[in-house]
């Protein structure tokens, strides 16, 4: 009998080398097969959080509401900022930075944390940034849990029916955080640089998007940033990706501070152009995040 | 018969200028300076065998010697830099039974884990949970997170595991040598259970009784080659020799370094070189296929 007739078999020479569009196909087959493992590398990496600590799980909720609060006593207290509402206006904005700022860095030590596991178990590696990332929504979903009780109970007079467009906002954060993850995991594997560098830059990018400030509000605020940047380093601004993602939840969530910056219009739709423009932009960032690391994959074993 | 493993002279090239440690000043400076130095090496060269269902193969060699990389490479875990490999069949690759898990999850949960690392179907590693858990036999704890199991338990789940995955072929880097003296003996039936399927069985290991034991075809690996094939007894004798002479060579050397007739700097390469020689006369030992 043939052994070879039902039995899958495997060529592999050096000559080979996949077309990028080849390189998508098993990217996309291997996250879509792999959906177990994916769970299953997902509930490790929550047991995990929560077996080093006393609170455990408490944590979930906690930790948004103590940065929220970090910052709420910088900002109210120590720098007088009065925006109405102000618990609200940060926790928009700040919630779904750090849900991206932990999923990339979560993301960038991906692969390299597995170094063992790459090298004795033939697998999918992208598997490991997609779960990183995966395990973080599951984050976020305890802190939009949060906003929206604080909206319904402390601030009625901001909830519109335009919190319907949450999820198409997160969605297109997700993809452009996916993309971004997939290429800083893959490079890290090869310059450890990265992983240093990337908590910097993700901590600059935070100051430079609207996070604890909003364009066009609060006239004094702003106008103290664009007078440091000029009309150059505004446009440059509002081109940040953060930009559009940020300012589209707060108009959805939290709505607009008014030009004197003492009172607010509710929850508004979400600036379409813009977001769909990201989206795109996103969607063409997970394609290449996904050939960059599928055509670097082979190299894993090797460097680590 | 078709074969089960062929390669032909397969190679894998390591670059140097990316290792583990390297930063992006480091691979700056090495653009800067070209010429300074072996840009990378050969960890395997010119590797060609075929192993034929049933067969039964003991690599050996000294550490460096490229085993691991052999191992890996047909494991589809390194891409060969030259030639070509073929593999016919399910290839279990947890070579290393432990580097698939999760300190967190309980020996059930990384039972299931494993299954998914490896591709295998979950509903299939339902099946096969039951036996797998009676064949590691640590009771109670198979529930419990695996951080609480101690290193003989952590051996017997992944070897359990390893081997009910009904691979073709089985690749195994030295890892027969764990468990009680209990399990070993349940082991040692194990893979006679799974040479007896008619399948494929590589394995690495430092312990040459294992290798005339479980092996009926052996390799003599040197600094990425093949230096001999054929019968294990013969292979291991040829090994040892080699080992005695490296042996020789070393304490040698270290003596004519204390006598003050070398510089230090040059150990290293004395120590770990044998002269061209013998790799030939070796080759020519080889048994004719």
């Amino acid at each position: 009998m043939d052994i070879a007739s039902e039995a899958p078999a495997s060529f592999r020479s050096s000559a080979h080398r996949p077309s990028s569009a080849s390189l998508l196909k098993d990217a996309f087959r291997e996250v879509i097969g792999r959906q177990r493992l994916i769970r299953y590398l997902i509930s490790a990496d929550i047991r995990r959080r929560g077996s080093d600590t006393i609170l455990g799980n408490v944590w979930w909720v906690l930790d948004p509401l103590l940065q929220m609060g970090v910052y709420l006593i910088l900002l109210s207290v120590i720098l007088q900022r009065s925006t109405p509402d102000f618990a609200l206006f940060l926790f928009s904005a700040i919630l779904p930075w750090k849900w991206f700022a932990s999923s990339i860095t979560d993301a960038v030590s991906s692969v390299v944390r597995q170094e063992r596991l790459i090298k004795q178990v033939q697998f999918p590696k992208i598997v490991l940034p997609v779960s990183a990332i995966a395990s973080e929504l599951i984050n976020l979903s305890f802190g939009a849990a949060i906003v929206l009780v604080m909206m319904v109970l402390f601030f009625p007079a901001h909830a519109t029916v335009n919190v319907a467009w949450l999820p198409v906002i997160a969605l297109v954060q997700f993809m452009f955080t996916l993309g971004l993850a997939l290429i800083v995991a893959a490079v890290n594997v090869f310059y450890r640089d990265v992983g240093i560098l990337s908590g910097h830059l993700i901590r600059l990018w935070f100051f430079l998007s609207p996070s604890l400030w909003a364009f066009d509000s609060a006239a004094g605020r702003f106008g103290a940033i664009e007078d440091a940047l000029g009309e150059v380093g505004v446009s440059l601004l509002r081109l940040n990706p953060f930009a559009i993602l940020l300012t589209a939840y707060r108009d959805v969530i939290y709505g607009r501070v008014n030009a004197a910056g003492d009172g607010f219009t509710p929850g508004q739709p979400p600036d379409l152009v813009a977001l769909g423009a990201l989206g795109f932009f996103s969607l063409g960032l997970v394609v290449i995040g996904a050939i960059i690391f599928k055509r670097v994959e082979p190299a894993f074993a090797k460097v680590l | 018969m078709t074969f089960a493993i062929q390669t032909h002279d397969l190679g894998v090239r390591y670059s140097l200028r990316f290792t583990k440690k390297t930063s992006i000043r480091r691979s700056f400076s090495g653009m800067f300076r070209r010429s300074g130095g072996e840009r990378s090496f050969w960890a395997l060269r010119e590797v060609s065998f075929r192993l034929d269902p049933g067969e039964s193969l003991g690599l050996i060699g000294p550490n460096g010697a490229g085993k691991s990389t052999l191992l890996q490479t047909l494991a589809g875990i390194i891409m060969p830099s030259e030639g070509v490999v073929e593999v016919n069949g399910h290839v279990s690759t947890l070579l290393h039974l432990q580097a698939g898990f999760d300190q967190e999850l309980s020996g059930r949960g990384n039972i299931m884990l494993a299954g998914a690392l490896m591709g295998i179907d979950h509903r299939v590693m339902e099946e096969r949970e039951e036996s797998i858990v009676t064949f590691a036999d640590i009771g109670a704890f198979i529930d419990a997170p695996l951080r609480t199991y101690s290193s003989g338990m952590r051996a017997k789940l992944g070897f359990s595991i390893a081997t009910a995955v009904d691979p073709d072929i089985l690749l195994l880097d030295e890892v027969l040598q764990t468990g009680d003296e209990a399990f070993r003996e349940k082991s040692h039936q194990r893979i006679g259970e799974v040479l007896a399927a008619a399948k494929a069985v590589v394995l690495v290991s430092h312990d040459m009784s294992w290798i005339t034991e479980f092996a009926n075809r052996a390799i003599l690996m040197e600094r990425g080659r093949i230096v001999a094939d054929g019968k294990p007894d013969e292979v291991v004798a040829l090994h040892m020799e080699h080992s005695e002479r490296r042996k020789m060579m070393r304490s040698e050397a270290l003596a004519e370094m204390k006598s003050g007739r070398r510089r230090p700097g040059r150990r290293k390469e004395i120590a770990t070189d044998l002269p061209d020689r013998t790799m030939v006369s070796a080759r020519r030992e080889r048994p004719g296929p």
